[in-house]
């Protein structure tokens, strides 16, 4: 009789199903502590470039300097083409005083390796482009990566939104020009294309509920 | 991996081969020396020397007797040249030399040995590590010479501007590219003089061509662009130069007959594959590089099983 | 079980006699994957040590209470608990870090290096002996891993540890910090640490 108890699978893995529980128990107690860690990490990775997106650097750090913050709200903005929906998060950034100061939108596309994900920052009306940052990209070191440097993206700032941009070879001339990346044609297009692309999905949308929308989402809350 | 048939194991024959080739890249050494003038003959002289000494010190460095005499490292030295955009800077052609000789060829145990093309494993090393030295935009940076020759090459054009030139300029090759692949002419006349003396097969240079034309020539007629998307396919890039002078390498190409037309036909798929699908717009190497990997397998599959064993 | 290696001898041997990447060829995937920079090849080492490390004292303290058949699903348990607690801790305090590195440090879970340790060493000796060997194995595995990342980031990037070493005219050899270079480094490395351990036992032998 003892010898089938001991035989059985359940009381076999008497071990395994302890340390199951032990450490369950302990990956539960870390994830409690170190979640909220990481989550304020993600967020803040976004909240901190939004002030310097919209403003640009230099107002960006004067209004640090006097101690003032934007104040940041995100929504999801649900955009359907073809069929097919799609979501983008949008942050709302407004002065103190409640005038708003620009947004600033999350998005993504295939780049030449890999996903590119991408923040853009838009003036208050949505006219002008006012920042972009790339947040994630595995691109060719050396050549693709390259879309991440300051000095290329800042071809970027002040690009007015309403017809879209093309790449060019060498060095942009006019507006809506941008310059390729030397050697990294693909991965510049597709920088631009997803700036392009976002801009025509939300810029309608951007604009139109700006109260109303807002208190709905507040209230919410 | 059993050397091929074609290299009889004496130094003697393998020389007389490799002087068959050297003749056969007179056409086109003389071709790119009258058309980038120094930048060919720099890099020429570059690869060349690099060669011969990575050879020597690399097998030294095995123990062996030096192996110099058989003028492989110059054959590999010359084709990498050829292969190389002629504004390269010096280290380029010395490290892609090395690369060649000794992770291409030595380590695998020397001529005979190698899996890979040597001189594509050099230039593939290179091309990876200074590609902005080695993309399309080392052929714009080229100052100081002619028009003709210091623009996009004639591929990456048609790729990224849709761009076309003259179809007689791509054949006579006053055009921008490697050193050694701007003439179609060039690369014709050296093939056809080994392929006649029977130091490459006529397969694999034909079945490449062949493969390259009927899938550009459907594009063409798909796209209706009347034979100018065809011929920037067949005599604008490397095709000839890598279908006769790369391909045809005994050492990484298949044993038989049947074998031969596979790889011909399996490298002329790659090659518009890589032109027409990839940020790439030239393929002949990556492609070469795949076929080469594949061989052993070909070489399985199509080498007849004596009588008795199956 | 007199024949067991000693503690001080797990250690020693972990090192260098027994290296996990040169002589082992274990835990090649992040060694691969993670070597084109020394700072994220040393977090690697350290998230690997400490998983080494706990797995290794955990498993010798329930040694006696393992059944052969079930001994791998243990193991597994086992390491994967340390690895999610070192993926946390990456992604809460070295959150850049954690990004670059990605799905490399969960995959420490299926690093063959830390169940190899686990079934040859720490199943069977004592707390202790497992303790050094994971610490000698670790710092092998760290002394390989920084090795790769050292020839890489120099001729990749110019740069050691993000300072510049070589005047900025080096071009870099952007392919040193792609995959292959990670293939061609490692077999140039493994070559030459064979070629040392031919040499020396020529030389013993000579003697």
């Amino acid at each position: 009789m003892e010898s089938s108890i001991k035989n059985t699978n359940l009381f076999q893995a008497w071990l395994v199903l302890l340390l199951a529980t032990v450490f369950g128990t302990t990956l539960a107690g870390v994830q409690t502590k170190l979640g909220p860690v990481i989550e304020a990490n993600k967020i803040n990775e976004t909240m901190e470039k939004i002030p310097t997106l919209t403003l640009g650097e230099a107002q960006a750090e004067k209004m640090t300097e006097q101690g003032n913050a934007l104040v940041i709200e995100p929504r999801l903005i649900e955009i359907s083409k073809n069929g097919i929906k799609k979501f983008y998060t949008v942050y709302d950034a407004y002065y103190k005083d409640g005038t708003r100061a620009g947004f600033v939108a999350k998005a993504s596309g295939q780049g030449y390796a890999d996903k590119i994900e991408l923040l853009l920052g838009l003036d208050a009306d949505a006219s002008t482009i006012t920042g972009l940052f790339i947040l994630d990209q595995k691109e060719t070191p050396g050549l693709g990566n390259k879309v991440i440097e300051k000095h290329w993206r800042d071809q970027f700032l002040n690009q007015s939104s309403d017809k879209g941009l093309v790449v060019v070879k060498g060095k942009s001339e006019g507006s809506h020009e941008i310059g390729a990346v030397s050697g990294a044609t693909i991965s510049s297009k597709s920088v631009t294309g997803i700036v392009n692309r976002t801009i025509a999905d939300i810029k309608h949308q951007l604009i139109l509920p700006p109260v109303s929308e807002n208190d709905k989402i507040k209230e919410n809350k | 991996m059993a050397p091929s048939p074609h290299i009889l194991n004496t130094a003697n024959t393998t020389q007389r081969m490799m002087k068959d080739v050297l003749i056969g890249l007179l056409p086109i050494i003389c071709m790119s020396v009258w058309l980038f003038r120094a930048y060919a003959v720099k890099q020429l002289i570059i690869c060349t020397l690099a060669c011969l000494i990575s050879e020597f010190l690399f097998v030294r460095m095995r123990g062996r007797s030096a192996s110099l005499g058989d003028c492989s490292a110059v054959v590999t030295g010359i084709i990498l040249a050829l292969s190389l955009p002629g504004s390269a800077p010096w280290f380029v052609g010395v490290i892609a030399s090395m690369i060649a000789m000794g992770i291409g060829k030595i380590i695998f145990g020397g001529l005979g040995m190698n899996i890979f093309n040597p001189a594509m494993v050099g230039r593939a090393f290179v091309m990876i590590a200074f590609a902005q030295l080695m993309g399309a935009s080392a052929y714009e940076n080229m100052t100081g010479l002619a028009d003709a020759v210091s623009g996009a090459t004639p591929l990456s054009a048609l790729k990224f501007s849709g761009s076309a030139i003259k179809i007689s300029e791509l054949f006579w090759g006053v055009t921008n590219g490697s050193l050694g692949e701007t003439s179609a002419f060039a690369c014709l006349v050296g093939g056809l003089f080994i392929v006649l003396r029977k130091t490459a097969s006529w397969q694999i240079p034909l079945s490449i061509i062949l493969t390259v034309t009927g899938i550009a020539g459907i594009t063409d007629i798909a796209g209706s662009h009347s034979g100018e998307f065809l011929f920037h396919h067949l005599f604008g890039g490397a095709l000839m130069f890598g279908a006769f002078f790369i391909a045809t390498d005994p050492v990484t190409s298949p044993l038989t007959a049947k074998g031969k037309w596979y790889f011909g036909f399996g490298t002329g798929v790659l090659i518009m594959v890589i032109r027409l699908f990839s940020g790439y717009p030239e393929g002949v190497m990556f492609a070469i590089l795949l076929m080469n990997a594949v061989t052993p397998l070909i070489n399985r599959w199509t080498t007849p099983l004596p009588m008795g064993e199956a | 079980m007199a024949d067991q290696p000693t503690a001080f001898e797990r250690f020693v041997q972990g090192i260098l006699p027994e290296n996990p990447v040169y002589r082992q060829l274990l835990g090649l995937c992040p060694t691969l994957a993670v070597s084109n920079g020394m700072k994220p090849a040393l977090t690697m080492a350290c998230s690997v040590a400490f998983v080494l490390l706990c797995a290794n004292v955990v498993t010798s303290l329930i040694r006696n209470l393992l059944k052969p058949h079930l001994r791998i699903v243990v193991f597994t348990l086992t390491i994967a608990t340390f690895v999610t607690i070192a993926d946390r801790f990456l992604a809460a305090y070295l959150f850049q870090m954690s990004k670059t590195l990605g799905p490399y440090i969960p995959l420490i879970i299926v690093n063959c290096l830390i169940i190899c340790r686990c079934e040859v060493c720490a199943s069977k000796q004592s707390v202790f002996t497992a303790a050094s060997d994971a610490l000698g194995q670790a710092l092998g595995f760290g002394l390989a891993l920084s090795s790769i990342a050292t020839v890489r980031e120099i001729f990749g990037t110019g740069m050691f540890f993000g300072i510049r070493l070589l005047p900025s005219a080096w071009p870099d050899w952007v392919i040193m910090v792609l995959p292959p270079g990670a293939f061609i480094t490692l077999g140039l490395l493994l070559g030459l640490v064979n070629w040392i351990g031919i040499v020396k036992s020529r030389r013993s032998v000579n003697d």
